[in-house]
Formats: C-alpha cells, structure tokens, sequence
C-alpha cells in the first residue's frame, strides 16, 4: 500500500523519472513508428499485389488450359467467391517509340472479368480528376485541366473497352494498356504525379528526332510474341503493332515498368491459343485423292474438312474471394473446384495434382520475404538501440535510490520488509514504463498517423528555413550558401507517393510490453540494491 | 523483587563492532539492561559511547555481534522473545507492530503530507489488503494523535513547510500509530531549541500518562534525562550506572548475564 503512495508522489514530484519516461517514450515511439511504416509498406506491397491479380489464381503456364470459361463459371458459382477472369500471362518484346526494345510481361484480359477481379480500372492513370492527390499542392497535375476532361474522358473508355479509333477511319483497333512508368515519357514530379514529356529518338545519322507523342493519343508500340504449339514448343515469332488506349499505375514499380496489358483475343491470336477447327482430308495421306463435289456432281481434289475444334486456351485464372475471405481460403475452394473441372475434362486439361493453383503471395514469396526480412532486420536494429534505455533507467534510478537512501532506512525502520521496498522501486519502474509507454504509443501514433504531414512540413518548412539560416551564417564568414534538404521520402525516388503506414493494434501492444519490461528490467538491480541496504546505514545517510 | 514479567526488555551481552573500511571499531562490549513496562528509561553517554546502537539494536534494526566458541551468545529479549535470535520477517513484523522510532532529525518523507508520513507506518503494518480494512481506523488515529500534539490543522502540509518542533511531533505520532509497546527515542530533542525540546518532551509525558507507553529514550542531554524515571549512563560502549531497575537485583533469571558492570570491569 505505501509502495502505491509512495509510486504515486514520486512519480509527480520528481524531475529524474520524467527523463526515464522520456526515454521509454521515444523507444516506444520510435519502434512503433518503424514497425507501422515498414508494415504499411509490406502492407501496400500487398495490396498491390491484389489489386494486379485478386486474391489466388489457377495457372498452367505457356501451353495453357481449355474449357477456362466453363471453369470460370464454376467458380464464380460458389458463394465465397466474388469473380474469376481467365488471362494469358506471357513475355515479350516491346519496341518503343524511341525505338528501344524491352522485354515485357503481357497480360492478356478480357476487360470486364478482369476488372471484377482487380480493380484494374481504377489503376487507369489517365482519367480526368476534380481534386489534386495529396502531395500535387501547386495542383499541376494535367489531369485537373478542365479542358482536358473531354480527351481523358476518352482515353478512359478507350482503356476500358482496350481500344482506340483508328485517326484516320475512326474504326475501334485493339488496343493495349501500357504501365505508366514503361516509355519513359511520363514524368515523375515530387507530388507524385506525371507530367507528359517530348521523347527523343537517335538517328542511325547521329541526329536526334525530337518524338511529339502522348501515349494514349497517338504512341503507339510494336509488340512481338513467341508463339508455341499445342505442345508448348517455340514455333515462330509473330509481331504487330499495337496503339495505346491508356497507362495504368499499380502502385509496384516493378510491374509499372514492365507490363503491357492488351486484349485477351489478341493475344490468344498472336500466341495461336485461340479456338482452332482441328481438319482433315479424306485420303489425306495421298496428295492426288479425289472427291465428288455434292452440288455439281463432279470430281475435284479433295477438301479438307472439320473433324473437330481445338478450345481457345489461356494460361490463368484469376479468382477474387467475397470480402472477408483470406486468400489461402480462395487458394483451397479453386483447388477443390478445379478437381471436379479436371475430372470432367480428364485428358483435356491438366490434371489437378499438376495444376498451379496459388495466391499472390506464394508467387512472390521472394520479394515479400525480403521485405518482411528488411522489416525484422530494422526492428532488431532499433530494438538494440532502445535496449540503451534499460541502462539509461538503471543509472537513473540507481541515482535516485541513492538520493532516497534515507526514506528507504526510514522505511525499514518502520517495519517495512526488504521485498517491499524492493517491490516499491519495481513497482515505481513499472508505473514509469507504464506512463512512458502510454504515452509513447500516443505519440507513436500521432507521427504515423501525420508522418505525411509531418514528412512535408519538414520538406517544405523546416528544411528551407535552415538553409537560409545556415546560409546567412555562412555568408558574414564569406561562404557558399548551405542547402539543407529534410525530404527524406521523395516521390521521385520512392514509389509510393506517400509513406505507407499502419499502426496494428496487436504490434501496438507488444512494443507497450516491451517498454514496460525494459523500465522494469532497468529498475531491477537499483531495487536489488536498495532492499539490501544496512537500515542505519541508510538512516545516517547524508 | 519484581517479576522478570513485568520487564519489557531486557539486554544481556550485547557487543557490536562496526569496520571502518576494514578496521573494525568495537561500539558495544558487553552491554547488559533491562526496562520494566511503563518505565521511561534514558540512556545518557557523550557522542560515541554506543547509546544510539544499543537503541538500533533494541529496536531490531541492527544485530548485535556474533561470538564464537562457548561464551553466551548476546540477547535483546522482548517480552519473553529474543530478538536477536528472529528472522528477517519476525523482525520486519517486530519493528512495525511492537516499536515506535523517533530519530533525531526527524526522518519524515519529504514528498508526503503530514498525514500521510503518519498512517505510512500503518500500511506498512497491515500490508496491501490489511490497511483497506483499517484505513479508516488507521486514518482516524493518525487525526486523534496529530490533534492531540496540536498539529490538527497541519494534517495536508507537506514536512519542509512545518517547523522543526512540529515535524518532530509528526515524527512522533508515526512512530505511535500503530500503538506500539516501546517508544524508542534517539535524542528527539538534540535537533530543537530548549524551549520546543520541553515542549516535545511534555507531549511524550503526556501521552505515556494516559497510555503507560515504555519509553527508552536516547539523550546525552542530564537535564532531558531527568525526566525520566531512571537514567542509564553508557561511557565507551559499557553500561556505568543503572542497568537495572533499582528494584531488580542480578539473581533475575531473565536477566542473568546483566550483573552490573562497572568501569573497571568490562562486561561481556
């Protein structure tokens, strides 16, 4: 009991544990703030990767699978399952329009089924906006321009139907969605957004020919593909050129840079995937056979006829859960749901033991695992630096325990026991690393929850006004001017426009824990001390 | 002769030697007492004769020394227990329950209010769960005795806004709140003014008189020390006059060891 009095007038009249306190509270603020930025950037990693292809997929590569559709409605039939979109995943060659030429991943989709799935019409990049993003606050932005609005209009509809008027006859072509970051030709500025820019193209002369094109009005790209046979071998390279109707932004660079999204007909076209008739002649081992021709009645050589059609194939399915469904648990109904198919289909499409049936995690276990290991890797980091605070609080209670030697003897004197004093100077840790924690947690979450605003102000305010104050400094001792830049997570650099952040109430709690015990722990051997300490000895302390 | 049951303590062979760094200085060499209940017994001695240890020692706080080989060992009996033979708990429980200290300097703790630094020694007493079912109890006694040491307008102070006298008679009252048995005094007037001294020690007389408290009190002060019944001079860590009460002759069984010592005749 007088160890919660004592805690609590303590803890109210003394200046050294409001510096404990400090210190619990910038560790709790700083892992917090550290966990919750690196775990909203796994997070948008992720999200992101849903956002390109749902929740888990079903995927035969490079051959392919028939009968998709059937497949896809037999998915979309089960409750838990919101929408499926059969796609063609392949590689290519891009030639640009200042004729460099990439390689490329291109997906090949149907729009609607893929948009059900993805959310791929709201990564379409070009579209008119009636407010800034966040980060564009001199609002230069084109896509603001009211006089653009009837052109983005277009180039929306144009990226939603995957077509673009032919600019002479007004006939609808096919038309492919290129990444935003994959010419080079969009700009990225510090608010995170794109501004168009002139190309230029080298001339075999040495010349260089300035490029007047904006992608989705007249850019256009030359896109080869290695298609196979029905076996999965190479057969023949086949090329087109194919006009951009718009540029979508996912939010990963990697996929930006590197991917063509075009009609999934197309595709299957260039790949050879689309439904074929299988046909034969009769006497076809015989190059001179005959026929009757059934109108005329006359013989002619013989005409190949239909025996049977080969189903247009693709390499993917895509599958997107109803809302609350993790995606392992849309992983195991496709598993269960392409068992049934391949049992209907035996020998026309994989079987299920083969088939890849996955989610997007699981493809690109790598790339999350990495960032997941970045993400520990900082925490140990940080978690050894704020492990200085358990020897901060040590020396600042063993001081504080040598300045209260005489209430500890008065204590003793008054009967109190060695574990109760002991428990007093434990208890005050714990009370310390409680506050501070408290209030670190507070903190912690203020920051994440405005490092935005906070990140700016820095940027913009704090990082211009040194620099003039620095540089009127330098300038009486007659030196350069000094440029103090605070924009640590610019735009340009990083992907994310802003610094993802999610502060996870289970991860809260654990750094409120480790806060508390790193007080406690630090106040230990002061309270071992303390409890052994001579009575008279403390009594006469002076 | 009186009953060895009417003596509160009685001390017999008690020895202490302090080291100073690694000299060790003899405080005690064999100090043989004893104090009837309801007696008010002064300890008298310069500074340095040992008199604040023995009241250590009487009071638990400290152990007294060790011998070796087959001499008696050293005893701090109250009432009927031996002290110095008591575990740490048993002692915890002694200091808190059967003694009230009253130092010198005061001792109070400095961050809480006067009534506060009184009802400490009752939580201390009843523990966590104990003290929620006395604390009004507690609260009210600490009031009583404030009141009747004139401090019942001073109770929410804090210790450094009172003056000396009065942080003294706080003193005091934490040291009575839990009714103890024996009131152990070190020179709990050597920090006041004569005329604040006699006013301490008028409190302490009028509390003994309508509770018949024990008193041992610590003095190097002749004129303090008569006011009390019987004066017990300590002269170099050895009792010279009035180990016992006048009343109690050697042949006491409790108090066997206590033959009085004399200056020429170290006791044990």
């Amino acid at each position: 009991m007088y160890q919660a009095l004592l805690t609590r007038r303590y803890l109210t009249s003394k200046l050294m544990p409001l510096l404990a306190m400090a210190a619990v509270l910038l560790s709790v603020a700083t892992i917090l703030i550290t966990w919750s930025v690196m775990g909203g950037f796994l997070n948008a990693l992720l999200s992101s990767g849903r956002t390109l292809i749902g929740d888990a997929f079903i995927a035969w590569p490079n051959v392919g699978f028939a009968y998709y559709e059937e497949l896809a409605e037999d998915l979309e039939a089960h409750p838990r399952i919101e929408a499926a979109a059969p796609v063609i995943e392949t590689y290519g060659m891009v030639r640009l329009p200042d004729d460099r030429v990439e390689l490329i991943q291109v997906t090949g989709v149907e729009v609607a089924s893929y948009s059900a799935v993805t959310g791929f019409g709201d990564t379409l990049w070009w579209k008119p906006l009636d407010k800034p993003t966040r980060k564009d606050k001199d609002r230069r932005d084109p896509r603001l321009d009211p006089n653009n609005r009837p052109v983005l209009t277009e180039f929306v509809e144009n990226g939603l139907a995957m077509t673009r008027p032919d600019p002479d006859t007004g006939v609808p072509l096919p038309a492919g969605i290129l990444g935003v970051e994959v010419t080079g030709l969009n700009y990225r500025t510090s608010g995170g957004i794109y501004i168009p820019i002139n190309g230029q193209r080298a001339l075999p002369s040495g010349g260089i020919e300035s490029l007047d094109l904006f992608m989705p009005r007249n850019g256009s790209v030359g896109l080869t593909l290695l298609s196979l046979d029905s076996t999965g071998k190479p057969t023949d390279p086949v090329s087109r050129v194919l006009p951009i109707a718009n540029e979508f932004q996912s939010g990963i660079y990697e996929v930006d840079s590197k991917t063509l999204i075009a009609p999934l007909d197309l595709i299957q076209r260039m790949l050879r995937m689309e439904e074929a008739r299988r046909v034969a002649s009769e006497g076809a081992d015989d190059p001179w056979g005959y026929e009757t021709d059934p109108q005329t009645g006359e013989l002619r050589p013989a005409v190949p006829k239909a025996t049977a059609a080969d189903p247009a194939r693709v390499t993917t399915v895509l599958i997107r859960g109803v809302p609350g469904t993790t995606p392992d648990e849309v992983a195991a109904i496709a598993d269960s749901i392409y068992e049934q198919f391949a049992a209907r289909h035996a020998g026309e499409v994989p079987d299920a033991f083969s088939i890849q049936i996955s989610t997007w995690e699981d493809r690109n276990r790598t790339m999350i695992a990495a960032v997941k290991k970045e993400t520990a890797l900082v925490l140990v980091i940080f978690g050894i630096i704020c492990f200085t605070t358990v020897f901060l609080v040590l020396a600042i209670f063993w001081s504080m325990i040598s300045e209260k030697t005489r209430d500890i003897g008065i204590l003793r004197a008054l009967g109190a026991s060695t574990p109760g004093v002991a428990w007093l100077w434990l208890r005050y840790g714990a009370a310390i690393g409680v506050v501070g924690a408290v209030l670190g947690l507070v903190a912690g979450w203020l920051i994440v929850t405005n490092i935005n605003a906070i990140h700016d102000w820095l940027g913009e305010v704090l990082g211009p006004w040194l620099s003039g104050v620095l540089s009127t400094i330098s300038g009486w001792f007659g030196g350069d001017p000094i440029l103090i830049n605070l924009v640590i997570w610019d735009p340009r650099v990083y992907y994310f426009v802003e610094i993802p952040r999610k502060v996870e109430p289970g991860k809260a709690a654990i750094v409120f824990v480790a806060g508390v015990l790193t007080c406690v722990l630090g106040a230990l051997i002061p309270a071992v001390r303390s409890a052994r300490m001579d009575p008279v000895k403390s009594l006469r302390f002076e | 002769m009186t009953s060895h049951s009417e003596h509160i303590l009685a001390v017999s062979g008690l020895r202490k030697t302090y080291k100073l760094g690694r000299v060790p200085v003899p405080v005690l060499h064999g100090v043989d007492m004893a104090v009837k209940k309801r007696e008010w017994v002064a300890i008298l001695g310069a500074s340095g004769s040992g008199k604040s240890t023995l009241l250590h020692l009487c009071g638990g706080l400290d152990r007294p020394d060790r011998v070796k080989g087959d001499q008696p060992k050293p005893k701090i009996v109250f009432e009927g227990r031996d002290i110095a033979a008591m575990g740490k708990r048993d002692l915890d429980r002694y200091r808190s329950r059967n003694v009230g200290f009253v130092f010198q300097f005061y001792h109070l703790l400095p961050e809480l209010t006067v009534i506060e630094n009184v009802t400490v020694g009752a939580m201390i007493r009843h523990g966590r769960f104990g003290y929620m079912a006395h604390r009004g109890e507690s609260e009210k006694r600490a009031k009583a005795l404030l009141e009747s040491f004139g401090l019942g307008h001073r109770l929410r102070h804090r210790p450094a806004e009172l003056s000396g006298g009065e942080r003294q008679r706080v003193a005091i009252a934490r040291a009575l709140i839990n009714d103890p048995d024996l009131l152990l005094a070190d020179e709990p007037t050597g920090n006041l003014d004569r005329t604040t001294g006699g006013a301490i020690l008028d409190a302490i007389a009028e509390h003994r008189a309508r509770t018949g408290l024990t008193i041992l009190m610590v003095t190097h002060d002749e004129r303090i020390a008569e006011r009390a019944d019987r004066v017990v001079r300590l002269a170099d860590g050895r009792v010279i006059e009035g180990s016992l009460p006048a009343e109690i002759g050697p042949s006491d069984p409790e108090i066997e060891v206590g033959t009085m010592p004399t200056p020429d005749a170290p006791g044990r």
